[in-house]
Parts: C-alpha cells; sequence; structure tokens
C-alpha cells in the first residue's frame, strides 16, 4: 500500500490502520477430566460418583495453580463457558480492511529513525487526498519536532471523517535535517479507496417504505434509524408486534433483539406511516414533486464502531392532478317533501385550457332502485365553457319525493367536447321533511 | 493369547492415584497439561505395539488420549481416522455388561464423552462446517436424552455431570456461531441457556462481549450491570469464580465501556487494578497493552506484552496476545523482521506444542535470513 521512498532516508513512516479491536473467538478442544479419565455414564454407580470428585478437582486444581508451571489452561475446561473460546481478549485490527461513507478513518503513524544516527528539525505533515480536497490532518510547522535519536520514534494518531467516495490517499511527509546537515524531504503515500455501505431503496403510497441494504463485509447494527419528514409532513414508525411478548425477567432486561444487517446484500425494512402535518397543507399540494423527506441512519460495528449517512430527499408519487372540480356549496337547511329545492354548485377548472361545455345529470347507481332525489325539470342541465383556471357557479334545482334522510347522488359532469365523463361527485345526504 | 485377567473395578476401589483408573494414566494426564502432545502420541504407540493396554477401558482411554493429541495438533484428518476405526459409539462393545467377567456388576457405556465431543467437532476442522453443526445439535440432543432417562432413575450425580456437558456443548455451539459470525443465533442460544438457570457473571459478561462485538453498546451495558449486580449479592461459591476473579471480571466489563467510549485512560486504570489484584489477569495486560496503543504509546504497549511473557509465560502464551504483539512491531519498527525471529525463537522453546507459530508472521526467506 506504501510508495517506497527514493534514495537513502534515515526516517521512515510506518502506518497502521486504527480501527476498534474486536474479541477473539475460537471454541477450543479442552474438557473437563471426567470426560476423559472415565466412561461416560461412569457416574451412574454411587460408588463412582463419591470417590472420583476428589481425584478430579485435584486434576483442576493443579492446572489452575499459576504457580504449577504447566499449560493446563489450554486443555482443561475451567469454567463451562471456557467452551466458547470468547475470553474477551481484543485482537487489533489485523488488515486494513474495507473503509466506507460515513465512518471515521482512524491511523495510527509512527515515524522512525532506523539509521544509526540523530536527525534534527523535522517538520512532519499528514493530509488527506481525495478527488476533490486536500484536507491537513497534522502539521508540525509551527513547532518542528526537534530530534528523533538513532533507533527512536514519533508517533502521532490521525482521524478524519469520510465524506467522500472514492480514491483517497494518505500522505505523510517528513521535512528533516540529517546528520550531514543536509536537508530531506520524504514523502510516503498510502492509498485507500471509500465506498458506499448502503442504498436505501423507498416504495410509497401514505405509506414509506424504506429498504435498507448492507453492501459491507460487515454485519451492521442499526442503532438509529430515523425519517425526518418534510415541513408540512408528520411521520410515525410502524413496528411489528414483539414475537416473544413474555419474556423471562431474568432476560427481558438484559436483552432486547438488535438490529442488525446481515453482511453483503443483506436488508432490513422500516415502515413509516405519513400525514399532511395539519389539514388545511391538503390544499397546498404543489404540482409534480413531493417531497416527503430524508433518512438519517446511524450504524454500528465491531465494538460500536460507528458510522451515519443521510439520505438524498425522498420524493413521493407526484400528485395527480384533477382537471375539473365540481363542489356542492350550499343545500338548503329546510327540504320538504316533494317540494322544489335549489342546491348551489361550483365547478372549477384547473387546467391550462378552456374546458366544456358540460353536461350535469344525477346518474342511477343501478338500474333497478328508485332515486328519491331528482332533478326537477330537465333531467340534464347544460352548462356552457368554462376558461382555463376559472371556475362556473350554477344551481340545481331538486325534489325529495321521500321523507327522512335521503342523498344526493351520482352528480356527474359531463364533457361535451372531449366526450369525458368525471366521476360522480360523493353522496351528500339531506333531511327530507313533511309539509 | 491370554485371557485378561479381571481388572479391579476402578469405582469400588480405594483410587489411589489415576492410574487405578487406566494403565499409566497420571504419565498421559501429566503430559497432556504441559501441552506435549507429540508425546502422548509416543507414548500411546508404543503401548499399544507393546500390548500394555490391556482391557476395553484401557484401549477406549488411551484412543481418546490419541484423538485429542492429533486435534491439538491440527492432525485433524488422523483424528478422524482414528474414530472412525471404532464401531458407532452406542454399540454394546463399548458397554460395561458386555464383559461381565472384567465388570462384574458394572453396566452402561464406557466411551469417554471427550471422544463424543470432538468427534462432533471434527468435521468443522475439516471444512465440512454443516456437517460439524448437525452433530453438535444431535449431540445436544443425546445429552439431553441422556438427562431424562438419569433423572428418572434418581441418579442425581450423573444427572449433574451431564447437565454441564449440556452446558459446554451449548458454550461450544455459541463459540461455532460467533466464528462465523451468526451473531442473532448466538444471541438467541445464550438466552436459552441463560433461562435455563446456567446464569452465571461469566455468561452474562459474554452475552455483553457479544452486544458489544454486534455494536449494541446501550445492550452491553445492561448485561454488564446484571454481573455487577450478581456480584453484590454474592453467595460465595456460586458461581465457579473466586472473589478475586469475580471483581476482576467486573472491572474488566468496565474497562470495556470505557474503551469504546474511547476513554482509554479510564480503561487502563481498571485494568491496573486487575493487575494489581492479580497478576496472572492475562485478558486484563492483553487489553491494556492495547489501550496504550489507542492512547499513542506503542513503546508502553509493547512492554506490557513483553514482560507478561517474560513473567508468566505459561499463561500469558497464547496466539492472540502474540499476534497483538507482532503487530505492534511491525508498526514500531521498520526492520521488523529480527525482532519477530527473536521472539518465534523463544516460543519454540517455551511453547506447548499446540501453540499455532503461524501467528507471528515470521517469513523464512529461501537463503535462511
Amino acid at each position: 500500500m506504501s510508495t517506497a521512498p527514493q534514495g537513502s532516508h534515515s526516517l521512515a513512516f510506518r502506518v497502521m490502520r486504527l480501527c476498534k479491536p474486536s474479541f477473539h473467538v475460537e471454541p477450543p478442544f479442552r474438557l473437563d477430566p471426567a470426560d476423559l479419565f472415565v466412561g461416560e455414564d461412569n457416574f451412574d454407580d454411587p460408588l463412582a460418583a463419591a470417590n472420583l470428585p476428589p481425584l478430579l478437582s485435584t486434576q483442576l486444581s493443579k492446572s489452575m495453580d499459576s504457580s504449577n508451571l504447566t499449560y493446563g489452561n489450554r486443555f482443561h475446561l475451567h469454567h463451562p463457558s471456557d467452551a466458547m473460546g470468547f475470553s474477551g481478549l481484543l485482537l487489533l485490527p489485523q488488515s486494513f480492511g474495507a473503509i466506507y461513507l460515513g465512518e471515521t478513518f482512524c491511523s495510527y503513524i509512527s515515524i522512525n529513525n532506523s539509521s544509526n544516527v540523530e536527525v534534527r528539525d523535522i517538520i512532519i505533515k499528514a493530509e488527506i487526498q481525495t478527488e476533490r480536497q486536500r484536507i491537513l490532518l497534522l502539521d508540525t510547522s509551527k513547532s518542528p519536532v526537534e530530534s528523533i535519536r538513532a533507533g527512536g520514534r514519533y508517533d502521532f494518531i490521525v482521524e478524519h471523517d469520510v465524506k467522500e467516495l472514492g480514491a483517497h490517499t494518505l500522505v505523510c511527509t517528513a521535512l528533516y535535517i540529517d546528520n550531514d546537515g543536509e536537508r530531506k524531504y520524504l514523502p510516503q503515500f498510502f492509498k485507500f479507496v471509500v465506498a458506499n455501505p448502503l442504498s436505501v431503496r423507498t416504495k410509497e403510497t401514505t405509506y414509506l417504505e424504506a429498504c435498507i441494504e448492507n453492501h459491507t463485509k460487515t454485519n451492521l447494527y442499526m442503532d438509529q434509524v430515523e425519517f425526518e419528514p418534510a415541513p408540512h409532513w408528520s411521520a410515525t414508525v410502524l413496528k411489528p408486534d414483539e414475537l416473544h411478548p413474555a419474556d423471562s425477567s431474568s432476560t427481558g432486561e438484559i436483552f432486547k433483539p438488535p438490529i442488525l444487517i446481515r453482511s453483503g446484500g443483506g436488508i432490513h425494512n422500516y415502515l413509516y406511516q405519513l400525514k399532511f402535518a395539519s389539514p388545511d397543507s391538503a390544499q397546498m399540494k404543489v404540482e409534480g414533486t413531493n417531497i416527503l423527506g430524508k433518512l438519517q441512519i446511524t450504524w454500528r460495528k465491531n465494538l460500536g464502531e460507528p458510522g451515519r449517512l443521510q439520505t438524498q430527499q425522498i420524493l413521493g408519487a407526484p400528485i395527480s392532478r384533477k382537471e375539473i372540480e365540481l363542489q356542492i356549496l350550499e343545500i338548503p337547511s329546510l327540504i320538504n317533501l316533494d317540494k322544489s329545492f335549489s342546491v348551489h354548485l361550483n365547478l372549477t377548472n384547473y387546467t391550462d385550457r378552456e374546458l366544456g361545455p358540460f353536461e350535469v345529470w344525477l346518474s342511477k347507481d343501478s338500474v333497478h332502485e328508485e332515486k328519491n332525489v331528482m332533478i326537477n325539470g330537465l333531467q340534464i342541465m347544460a352548462l356552457p365553457q368554462v376558461g382555463a383556471f376559472g371556475s362556473s357557479d350554477f344551481h340545481l334545482n331538486l325534489i325529495a319525493t321521500k321523507l327522512g334522510i335521503q342523498k344526493i347522488s351520482g352528480v356527474t359532469v359531463f364533457d361535451t367536447i372531449e366526450k369525458k365523463t368525471f366521476d360522480p361527485l360523493p353522496d351528500m345526504e339531506i333531511f327530507v321533511e313533511s309539509d | 493369547m491370554e485371557e485378561p485377567s479381571p481388572t479391579p473395578d476402578p469405582p469400588t476401589n480405594q483410587l489411589g492415584s489415576l492410574n487405578d483408573l487406566a494403565h499409566e494414566l497420571a504419565s498421559l494426564e501429566d503430559l497432556a497439561t504441559r501441552g506435549s502432545w507429540r508425546s502422548i502420541l509416543d507414548k500411546v504407540s508404543r503401548a499399544r505395539s507393546l500390548n500394555l493396554l490391556t482391557s476395553p477401558h484401557d484401549h477406549l482411554i488411551y484412543l481418546s488420549y490419541n484423538v485429542l493429541a492429533f486435534s491439538k495438533l491440527r492432525r485433524f484428518s488422523e483424528a478422524s481416522n482414528e474414530i472412525d476405526t471404532l464401531d458407532d459409539f452406542n454399540s454394546s462393545y463399548y458397554k460395561y455388561e458386555t464383559y461381565p467377567r472384567l465388570y462384574p456388576n458394572r453396566s452402561g457405556s464406557m466411551i469417554p464423552f471427550s471422544l463424543r465431543f470432538i468427534h462432533a467437532q471434527l468435521p468443522i476442522k475439516l471444512g465440512n462446517r454443516q456437517e460439524g453443526l448437525d452433530r453438535c445439535y444431535l449431540l445436544l440432543k443425546f445429552i439431553r436424552e441422556k438427562i431424562k432417562e438419569k433423572e428418572s432413575h434418581d441418579l442425581h450425580d450423573s444427572v449433574r455431570i451431564w447437565k454441564r456437558r449440556e452446558n459446554s456443548v451449548l458454550n461450544c455451539l455459541i463459540g461455532h456461531h460467533l466464528g462465523d459470525k451468526e451473531f442473532s443465533l448466538s444471541l438467541d442460544l445464550i438466552k436459552d441457556l441463560i433461562n435455563r438457570d446456567y446464569l452465571d457473571p461469566v455468561l452474562v459478561s459474554k452475552l455483553g462481549y457479544i452486544q458489544m462485538q454486534i455494536g449494541d453498546i446501550e445492550g452491553a451495558k445492561g448485561s454488564f450491570n446484571s454481573v455487577e449486580t450478581m456480584l453484590n449479592e454474592r453467595k460465595s461459591d456460586e458461581y465457579f469464580l473466586s472473589e478475586v476473579q469475580f471483581r476482576n471480571l467486573v472491572n474488566r466489563n468496565k474497562a470495556l465501556v470505557y474503551l469504546v467510549g474511547k476513554d482509554y485512560v479510564s480503561a487502563v486504570r481498571e485494568y491496573e487494578e486487575c493487575i494489581e489484584r492479580d497478576h496472572t489477569d492475562v485478558v486484563a495486560l492483553n487489553n491494556k497493552a492495547l489501550c496504550l496503543m489507542y492512547l499513542r504509546d506503542l513503546s508502553d504497549s509493547i512492554k506490557v506484552l513483553e514482560k507478561a511473557l517474560e513473567r508468566i509465560p505459561t499463561i500469558a502464551l497464547n496466539e492472540t496476545l502474540v499476534i497483538n504483539l507482532c503487530s505492534m512491531y511491525e508498526l514500531a519498527y521498520v526492520n521488523h523482521s529480527e525482532i519477530k525471529r527473536t521472539l518465534s525463537n523463544w516460543i519454540v522453546h517455551v511453547a506447548p506444542d499446540d501453540f499455532d507459530a503461524s501467528c507471528t508472521r515470521v517469513l523464512i526467506s529461501k537463503d535462511g535470513r
């Protein structure tokens, strides 16, 4: 990964990525003496059960005695969970590994004087070079290191939040005066590539389903996944019911099932219910794009190594525009049986062109059902054209032929030029009183 | 060939020493605790060729040590072949009642349980993971049937032993699943163990480590708090742990929480408390060295590990510690091969036969330099 410096240098950079360590795990072949000295059913015999344990525990305590210089700890099981091979011993990262957007790049940098003479006035710089920029991580120009003795070292640790994809280079440079009084310049380059850890796909109606897919080589623990809705939306996350609601108290407190996405293509879905924050804003739908909000994702890897990303604005389906809207503006408060009453309606044209002329009638919902509220007079009302973005008020004369709660249903508009029938108005209830 | 004379029935005699259980068992056991597995292979081979093993149980115990030795030396095919020389474990050949003259009034299986335990895991080591896991789960089923059987006959001591075996096999399974990063499954199995009243602070601590390995830091903290509560409420000897071991466990758990929060100074302090209490706490020593490194103190981190190897070699010498030390050498020295070779040579003299020396990553070039 490092390019070798030209010429002879007293100094050299050594670099090690310092992400979090991990626990070492490997089930060992470690045994209890009782499983080796005698047959497995031996303890069925009460005499054996009495005689053997003292002998066995002598063996075990001998091997546990640290002053007794043997490797009994690699052979005997001192505790049942020794069989797991997971003692809590930490292991340093053994390779550079993969690095992803949203993570923090942390590195131990050691500049070694492997010669047998001292060097002086060392100015050390460490930078990250990407396609777009050069980020300074360390610069000792203001206070150079006075000297590094023969065989000595100067160490530092650098950190950088990775916010760009693609090729990165850690550039380490040292400007120093060697033993001959000569000024020397040592550059060393360490390259790495930053990849995208996740992809987020969304599907939306009034529900937003976000599917997070893990492209990394390790399992990712989802620490926080939050949807930040756009201004006029509110969002609630929907979670499934717990599969094991009746946990015993000993485990219920310490054990909450974590959300873990498997490496190399594992997915997890999140479901949010979206609502308009206030009723008024329903009127404010912007034509075309419909911004719903953003997802904020924080994950953790081994020993809590964090990473975080925010998605771009998530868009909802474009709002399908109605061309015209028919509304009932006013119905008289008193409606008498068999007496004509007038209903005030409004037709609005939302398009940018003139529509109509129209015809309005009451459609029958089924062939056999008799309507109890009908148009009084000509069954089809003619309406003139309505201009672009314009509206037109009109009245329908209706008559009710039955008492009680009745419905004005099937008010239908027909565009005579485009030969288009629009969906009828939803039913409207009225109360018909006797005269 | 002369018929072997009835061996003194081991359990009914006064057991003076291990040699009453099997031919020269004390010597075999001694070699095993020293990690002299090659010597064990020699001893078994010699005993067989000189016909020193006179009874079926002697043969089985020697075979078990042989299988164990091959496994320890990572010669897994040979271990497997050795087991293949046997009939099915449940065969009547391996039951005491089949030899009434040799074992009057004895019944039951004379197969040492370790044979089953090793047999179950060998396929995993030979690269056939699914077969190995299947065998382990079948072994678990076998153990549970045995427990039921012994319980129905009120054989309490036997029940206790078989339950300990169930515990070991479950722990072993968890280890294998963890090694393959099957974390959800490992968590389920540990939960199962805890629910079966195998609740114990070491186990709950390991639950915490698994949670930490995943990244569920809050969950880990909860587990560690439970362990501390157990310490404060403890009734002595309940958990296989001495007072010192229990306190060190709690300190080490605390150190991990600090480490994860990048407060390496506090983590080092916790580990130093452990080492002060018990200078043989190798987990504390190893992890303290790592913390020093994260504190930019590479020189001291190397010193901690070197000192541990020097002072308590038989406890500190493990592959993980050596890998960590070699990683530190590679960072600290441009010409690190020399210092690694020194370490490697020392290891050759001190290490047991089963030590995996490839962990030093010392390359021996063609011209021997």
